[in-house]
């Protein structure tokens, strides 16, 4: 399991798209849009969790558009071959996403702090990285209901739409103050919002509300019982 | 646990339907241990069915397979095959040495790695990644994860499509190495030489079934009958194709070349009109003896 793990992380960081994309591209939009036009030290910090949130969503995503070519190209049938159980095929690429994350949510954090000039207590950055790390898992699971279901081509469509519209949508890349009322109640549902609101809860020295653990929670039962069912309903074929 | 005595293969009318084709028609077989076993037959013929059967990648609809009298996922799990599956594409971003240990690293009881890529050739590339290889070169790695657990039984489907001449030699030379050392080696082909030459016994598919089992010696015998050739020596061709046995007739110049089922009546009959010049009986090919086993109506090329 370990083997599997560290060879699908290898394979993932090798991958100029992931790294460019999923790492470089967050780190890169957060310093452009808290750099131009009138600056807000507030803003810095909830774009920094935000734009955090939006590559570790990305790179959770990825992890299916991974396995959507991992069928493609025969080698999870391969696998099936070799004494490997299914399961441990499942959980092995499900860590491998929880593993991929982290560059990305590192990253845009070390922006902060050492270009943006973002100060929080050791144990804020400590439990943002940690929150945001956990938080990542449903979008995992949303990636590889997606990889076992589509082919390779659409994952990767499809990864993005959920990708860009979940982070508009959630308040990742603009405060979900300047947004009209009824997108407010909306974006309140998303995982997205929810997932940030881990973050930026903390960023404000409280704990996480009860609101976001709940609808992040429900959103993990649904995208997990999803990737179950496009499991089952690939196995055959992969 | 299981018993030497066990067939290292075993199918027991088993039946695949795809919609309404028999990809597998009720296929009986067994494959003991040590054996070495070619599955001949067309495209299309049911070879790929009956490997993923064989290897539990799907289930039989009917009848049952077995792997060392265990189902295939069990025998699988336990690390006793190796398998070179068909579509598989090279995996990217990881170098050969890489996959190949993964792969090894799976089964109870692997080969060194080193050994692994000696044995398929491709010792050089250990560095390489598989995305910068020729299609040859990442057959041929394929062949090596097929080996490197070191399985009792290895399912090699087409294994040389995609091999240039010489590297066909070095695989098949490796694969004999590694089925003599007692290891059961199964792999399907449409070319006739390759199975000829190759197995220890030859199972002739065709739509589903399996139509012929034996050496490539028992087939060509089995099939019966020969070629006669002679020359005409300007004697007309006319009723040579009623001539006893004869079953087909084919002039190439001066020279008649016959058919038959029955070699020693037609010889016979033509010694009796004197039409004996350049006289030449050679047995059945085992090209014929496949052409006579499998329906031949519906070749594709």
């Amino acid at each position: 399991m370990f083997d599997y793990l560290k060879l699908e992380v290898r394979r993932t960081l090798r991958d100029v798209g992931f790294v460019v994309g999923g790492i470089a591209m967050p780190v890169l939009m957060y310093l452009l849009f808290t750099n131009l036009g009138a600056d807000d030290g507030t803003w810095k910090t909830g774009a920094m969790v935000g734009m955090a949130g939006y590559g570790a969503v990305g790179c959770a995503l990825n992890t299916g558009g991974g396995v959507a070519e991992d069928r493609a190209i025969g080698w999870l049938r391969q696998l099936r071959v070799t004494p490997m159980t299914p399961r441990q095929v499942v959980v092995g690429r499900t860590l491998t996403g929880s593993v991929t994350v982290v560059p990305a949510i590192v990253a845009v954090l070390a922006a902060g702090g050492l270009l943006n000039g973002v100060r929080l207590a050791v144990w804020q950055w400590a439990a943002i990285a940690v929150l945001l790390w956990l938080g990542s898992v449903p979008f995992t699971l949303l990636g590889l209901g997606n990889g076992y279901r589509l082919t390779g081509q659409t994952t990767g469509v499809t990864n993005m739409a959920c990708n860009l519209g979940l982070a508009v949508l959630g308040g990742l890349w603009f405060p979900v103050a300047l947004f009209p009322n009824w997108l407010r109640t909306v974006s309140a549902c998303t995982p997205t919002y929810r997932f940030a609101e881990l973050g930026t809860s903390v960023a404000s020295g409280h704990a996480p509300t009860l609101g976001a653990v709940a609808v992040l929670s429900a959103w993990l039962l649904a995208f997990g019982s999803y990737a179950v069912l496009s499991y089952r309903r690939g196995a055959g074929t992969s | 646990m299981t018993s030497d005595t066990e067939p290292a293969v075993s199918f027991t009318g088993a039946v695949k339907n795809y919609g309404t084709v028999r990809a597998v028609d009720g296929v009986d077989l067994a494959v003991a241990p040590g054996e070495t076993v070619a599955l001949l037959g067309r495209n299309g013929a049911g070879k790929s069915t009956a490997i993923s059967l064989l290897l539990g990648l799907i289930e039989p609809d009917e009848g049952s397979v077995r792997l060392f009298g265990a189902h295939p996922e069990r025998a699988v799990r336990d690390g006793r095959v190796g398998a070179m599956l068909q579509e598989a594409r090279a995996v990217p971003r990881v170098t050969v040495r890489e996959l190949v240990t993964f792969v090894a690293g799976r089964y109870p009881t692997p080969m060194p790695v080193a050994r692994a890529l000696e044995l398929a050739g491709i010792a050089e590339l250990a560095g390489r990644r598989l995305d910068r290889l020729s299609g040859g070169q990442v057959q041929r790695v394929r062949f090596a994860l097929a080996l490197a657990g070191s399985p009792a039984l290895l399912v090699l489907d087409e294994p040389t499509s995609a091999l240039d001449v010489e590297a066909r030699q070095a695989f098949w030379t490796s694969m004999r190495g590694y089925a003599r050392r007692g290891h059961t080696v199964l792999f399907s082909t449409h070319h006739l030489q390759e199975a000829d030459a190759y197995a220890d016994r030859i199972l002739v598919v065709d739509r589903g079934r399996i139509v012929a089992d034996g050496t490539g010696e028992q087939l060509k015998r089995s099939v019966g009958g020969g070629l006669v050739a002679f020359d005409l020596a300007g004697r007309p061709s006319d009723g040579l194709e009623r001539l006893p046995g004869v079953r087909s007739l084919e002039i190439r110049g001066d020279r008649a070349r016959l058919r038959t089922d029955d070699p020693d009546a037609t010889v016979l009959a033509l010694a009796a009109v004197g039409a004996i010049r350049g006289l030449e009986v050679a047995p059945a090919s085992l090209d014929e003896a496949f052409l006579a086993l499998t329906s031949s109506v519906t070749e594709a090329a």
